[in-house]
């Protein structure tokens, strides 16, 4: 079922267009990635679904319902239904945790504010800081109060602006696994935009590459980026460290979806006789499998190419040969 | 030295100060408010507003005090039956030369409010009154009685006009000391010789005691409450 869905979405400012005919549908369930450099338009799309940002043209629909278009404006029983993070946190400085937590319930006139932003902090393991001052907490902590601040609300989709963005990577991974259990447990449908890939790579099941205002790729996590399509898209997900050694000579390129346990790089020594000099490896578990990538040179004989290519295709690896 | 004398003007001077910056508040505290939030950047921007908003308080501001005494000499009596010879008569012109700067350092106190605490609000559904008094006003709290402070300070300076209209204070007191006996002041040397020498400085001194007491104050009070960055 499409949770949010958002239709020819176009929006400037001014001369200058920032959103560009966007459109696309996240799935309730989803944890759904929009992956761009900064200035591709990436928050300004997630700003728009909860009316932070007025656009154009285009309309989004939420559970199958005009939720916004160009004349109207998200309602105020929605916007507690879809909740954000932010990159900065933004949380009040001068109250406490649990004052930030009970401020989302206040502005919306929620009863049982104590009992309900104590138990959204104890979902994020904040019990212990209540009483705490943000300043007196470390990033990821600030970030699990605005979690929690989100939470309250029980809201059915959750935007992530940046979210992780201002964290070290080892925070980083926490916020993710919290986030990924709430998406689990509560079925909380997640928007994360980041310009971090293995942000996106190590929790979304969709993803979504903007960029100069329009969208590139969309589609499974794993299509997009063990397939990329476009030129920008191979941009983003390979480093450029990878792309400046495939700049530089015949290489190949061997994907793993996931399904092979075999020690690949073994076989093809053994099989072909070829030894193989690894330029670059790289692999994740994403939802539990196994995927990646191995670079690796071309070898110079094309006697040794075809029978690497025969070996290849007989075990079903997906490969491409890259030549600059 | 008359004690008594030096105490009335003191009390004087805290009625005229305190009464005139309640009563600065009261209206610039509202004006700084609806400044900031029709500012370009604020959460209901509205050019025409804040134009005419912010010319009047320019006005206000850069007209001298004495000036604004003079011309609300008439109204002062309309109102208090009464023009000169008593320390409230200065409340009105001091209300009315305030209450432009007050609504300035209200206004600026709230631009320090950061944006994305006002975004959060928004993304929540605050109405512009939740995000008034549930955001603003509470995240500018330290730096808004830091401006109680600079404003009172600036009150006190204008209560140096009460001279002119009898109306008394430390100031005035001061001023008589030199009034009284013009001919002490032309060297230093004669300076000394001024029977009222000693009366000067002391009233001097309370002068520099009562501004140092209002923004010790003030800072202390400012920094006991802002929860940023306190050291554990």
């Amino acid at each position: 079922m499409s949770k949010i869905e958002i239709k020819n979405l176009s929006k400037s400012f001014g001369e200058l267009k920032v959103l560009d005919n966007i459109s696309l549908s996240i799935n309730q369930g989803d944890i759904y990635g929009i992956l761009g450099l900064s200035g591709a338009g990436k928050s300004t799309l997630v700003r728009c679904i909860n009316g932070l940002e007025t656009f154009d043209e285009g309309e989004i629909l939420f559970n199958n319902q005009l939720l916004c278009s160009s004349t109207k404006r998200v309602e105020r029983t929605n916007k507690s239904k879809i909740a954000m993070i932010f990159q900065s946190f933004n949380l009040l400085q001068q109250v406490d945790v649990l004052k930030n937590v009970e401020f989302a319930l206040e502005i919306n006139n929620i009863p049982n504010k104590r009992e309900k932003a104590l138990k959204a902090l104890e979902r994020v393991g904040l019990l212990d800081k209540i009483h705490s001052y943000p300043s007196e907490l470390s990033g990821g902590q600030a970030q699990r109060v605005a979690i929690a601040r989100a939470l309250v609300l029980e809201p059915e989709v959750l935007l992530s602006d940046e979210g992780t963005s201002a964290l070290d990577p080892e925070t980083t991974e926490s916020i993710l696994k919290l986030l990924k259990e709430l998406n689990k447990e509560l079925g909380l449908t997640i928007i994360m935009i980041s310009h971090q890939i293995n942000v996106i790579e190590s929790i979304c099941n969709r993803v979504a590459i903007l960029s100069n205002s329009k969208l590139v790729e969309e589609g499974d996590l794993s299509d997009v980026f063990l397939n990329p399509k476009t030129e920008i898209a191979k941009n983003l997900i390979y480093s450029n460290h990878v792309r400046t050694k495939l700049d530089e000579e015949k290489t190949i390129r061997l994907t793993f979806d996931g399904n092979s346990d075999e020690p690949i790089v073994a076989n093809i020594v053994e099989e072909c006789g070829i030894l193989v000099s690894i330029l670059f490896a790289d692999t994740k578990v994403i939802d539990g499998k196994i995927y990646g990538q191995l670079v690796f040179k071309l070898p110079k004989k094309t006697k040794d190419i075809t029978k690497l290519r025969k070996y290849l295709d007989l075990h079903n690896i997906k490969y491409e040969e890259v030549t600059k | 030295m008359n004690i008594q004398a030096l105490l009335i003007a003191l009390l004087e001077t805290i009625g005229m100060t305190v009464i005139g910056t309640i009563l600065s508040y009261v209206i610039g505290f509202p004006i700084g408010i609806i400044l900031n939030i029709t500012s370009k950047n604020g959460i209901k921007p509205n050019k025409y507003i804040n134009g005419i908003l912010g010319t009047i308080v320019n006005i206000m501001r850069s007209i001298p005090c004495v000036l604004l005494i003079v011309v609300l000499l008439p109204l002062t009596r309309l109102i208090l039956g009464r023009s000169s010879g008593e320390w409230y008569v200065m409340i009105i012109p001091i209300f009315v030369a305030a209450f432009g700067f007050v609504s300035r350092i209200v206004e600026s106190s709230l631009n320090e409010v950061d944006g994305g605490v006002i975004e959060a609000a928004k993304s929540m559904g605050a109405s512009t009154w939740q995000i008034i008094t549930k955001v603003l006003i509470v995240e500018a709290k330290p730096s808004l009685i830091n401006g109680i402070a600079v404003a009172t300070i600036n009150i006190i300076g204008f209560t140096a006009f009460a001279y002119d209209f009898g109306a008394g204070g430390l100031i005035s007191k001061a001023y008589s000391f030199y009034k009284n006996n013009t001919k002490y002041f032309i060297s230093y040397s004669e300076f000394f010789k001024n029977p009222d020498i000693w009366n000067l400085i002391v009233t001097i001194i309370l002068i520099v005691l009562l501004v140092q007491l209002v923004q010790e104050l003030g800072q202390r009070i400012s920094k006991k409450i802002d929860k940023r960055r306190k050291a554990k």
